[in-house]
């Protein structure tokens, strides 16, 4: 088994889908939090697919586009410094700043660099001692335990020229930010499995018994994320509302454990803005204060700056699934993946670019299935 | 970024205390920090892997489990559209005998 090929058998995942649309009853909504199962849906047609019986909407699990205008900007000023090597994963320099994206500092000549690991960019401090290394921290629970080993292992190694731009988000808040809106119409969850790999999913259980919404901890292959609506739609049928676990060969129902702990000996909740959707009390990570000496946003006194959100991107709608992508007056005209007006147009994993990309270019109006 | 992806540890080191490993993602081998998983790793195990660490062992047990109940659905499915299809031509004989 290599773990890939196998959940991508048409076969199973066709008789999923008749067994889905069987045991239907009605039209449910659910919605999948996170982007990299929405690339999956929107590149396989799931949705359309199992549109007579579930309406998918796509969910605020892409960090590239919830993280708020004001840090792009903030990410841009310290980029900017002379003597500063800013680094980041790719999918975070074609993000739209209020000016420019960190691509254009780098053509001005700005020092930044994409890493794949945040330790690469801690290997970037050790070898250049004369600058200052930043690293744009920002991510959902996956990527909380790269960015706390990298500030953890700065200070065991004494690396005093390395900082990180925290711009961490958490998703049991945000799922509680979507089901208190007057707008939600969302039924059930996929949640993110590889948050879940992490983090395990006893902090999904007050949230599907006090919501009364099925929680299914959901893989990234097809035949995982039908099977994550099956067991959803299974459940609503019943009147069930439960937390499931389909991604049984990587989740844990206490996570990884070593994980967890270093994350919360680095990182403190905080409360943090979502581009597009303001501030989530509690829903955010910031660097404890034992290890303020690595928080960029002091180095560099940016802490202050405040930005407000752009009118014409309607992300914030897009990213708490109250508009598809497609039903953005903006959408594949003024805003394209060459020329995005919002993060959810610039990253891989947003429902914009995935829409985009994926052909989904037909013009409907607010209100109806994608 | 926010794509983890299986793949098989095929060596472990140690980097100044930190444990580190080659993990082999069907032909392509990186780098990975194997620090959150490093009690429960071996070569040759499977390991969900992003933004350079391994942030969880498959557990090949249940990876089959899972595959095993699916196909059984599909298979399933496939006696019970058949039983269907026999269902129909049996009534339609008795239709034709009324």
């Amino acid at each position: 088994m290599k773990y890939l090929e196998e959940y991508r058998d048409p076969a199973l995942a066709k008789a999923l889908i008749h067994r889905i649309l069987d045991r239907a009853t009605k039209r449910w909504t659910l919605m999948e939090v996170c982007g990299g199962q929405t690339h999956t849906i929107v590149r396989q047609g799931i949705d359309e697919l199992l549109a007579p019986a579930v309406e998918m909407i796509h969910g605020p699990g892409c960090p590239v586009c919830v993280t708020p205008l004001e840090q792009i900007d903030k990410a841009l000023a310290v980029a900017a410094r002379p003597g500063v090597i800013f680094t980041s994963f790719g999918d975070m320099l074609r993000v739209p700043g209020s000016d420019c994206d960190l691509q254009q500092i780098r053509a001005r000549g700005g020092q930044v660099r994409v890493v794949y690991s945040p330790l690469d960019a801690l290997e970037i401090a050790i070898r250049h001692p004369d600058r200052e290394v930043v690293f744009f921290a920002v991510g959902f629970e996956t990527t909380a335990p790269a960015n706390a080993m990298a500030v953890w292992r700065a200070r065991e190694l004494g690396v005093g020229n390395f900082s990180v731009l925290v711009s961490h988000v958490t998703v049991p808040p945000a799922m509680t930010a979507i089901l208190e809106s007057p707008d939600c119409r969302v039924q059930g969850f996929l949640a993110a499995g590889h948050v879940c790999t992490v983090m395990g999913w006893t902090e999904y259980e007050p949230i599907a018994a006090r919501y009364r919404v099925p929680i299914v901890v959901t893989g990234f292959e097809p035949l995982d994320i039908l099977e994550g609506i099956w067991l959803a739609v299974k459940q609503l049928e019943e009147g069930r509302h439960e937390v499931e676990n389909q991604y049984v060969r990587a989740v844990r129902r206490d996570g990884t454990v070593p994980a967890r702990e270093l994350v919360g000996q680095v990182f403190q909740l905080v409360d943090r803005k979502w581009r597009g959707i303001g501030e989530i009390p509690m829903s955010g990570l910031g660097l404890r204060p034992e290890f303020a000496a690595y928080d960029a946003e002091r180095k560099f006194a940016v802490e202050g700056m405040e930005v407000s959100e752009p009118a014409e991107c309607r992300a914030g709608a897009v990213l708490q699934g109250i508009l598809k992508p497609h039903q953005c007056e903006a959408f594949g005209t003024r805003c394209t993946p060459e020329h995005p007006l919002g993060a959810p147009m610039v990253s891989s994993e947003g429902a914009c670019a995935a829409y985009y990309n994926f052909g989904r270019l037909r013009h409907q109006p607010a209100g109806t299935a994608g | 970024m926010c794509l983890g992806i299986p793949g098989r540890i095929t060596e472990l080191r140690d980097d100044r205390g930190m444990p580190m490993g080659t993990v082999d993602f069907g032909g392509v081998r990186r780098e990975v920090c194997l620090s959150y998983v490093a009690d429960e790793v071996r070569a040759g195990d499977y390991v969900i892997v992003h933004v350079g660490f391994a942030i969880s062992k498959v557990d090949e047990e249940e990876a089959r489990k899972t595959f095993e109940a699916l196909k059984a659905m599909s298979q399933l499915d496939e006696l019970e559209w058949m039983a269907e299809v026999a269902d129909k031509s049996l009534q339609g004989m008795e239709g034709e005998q009324a």
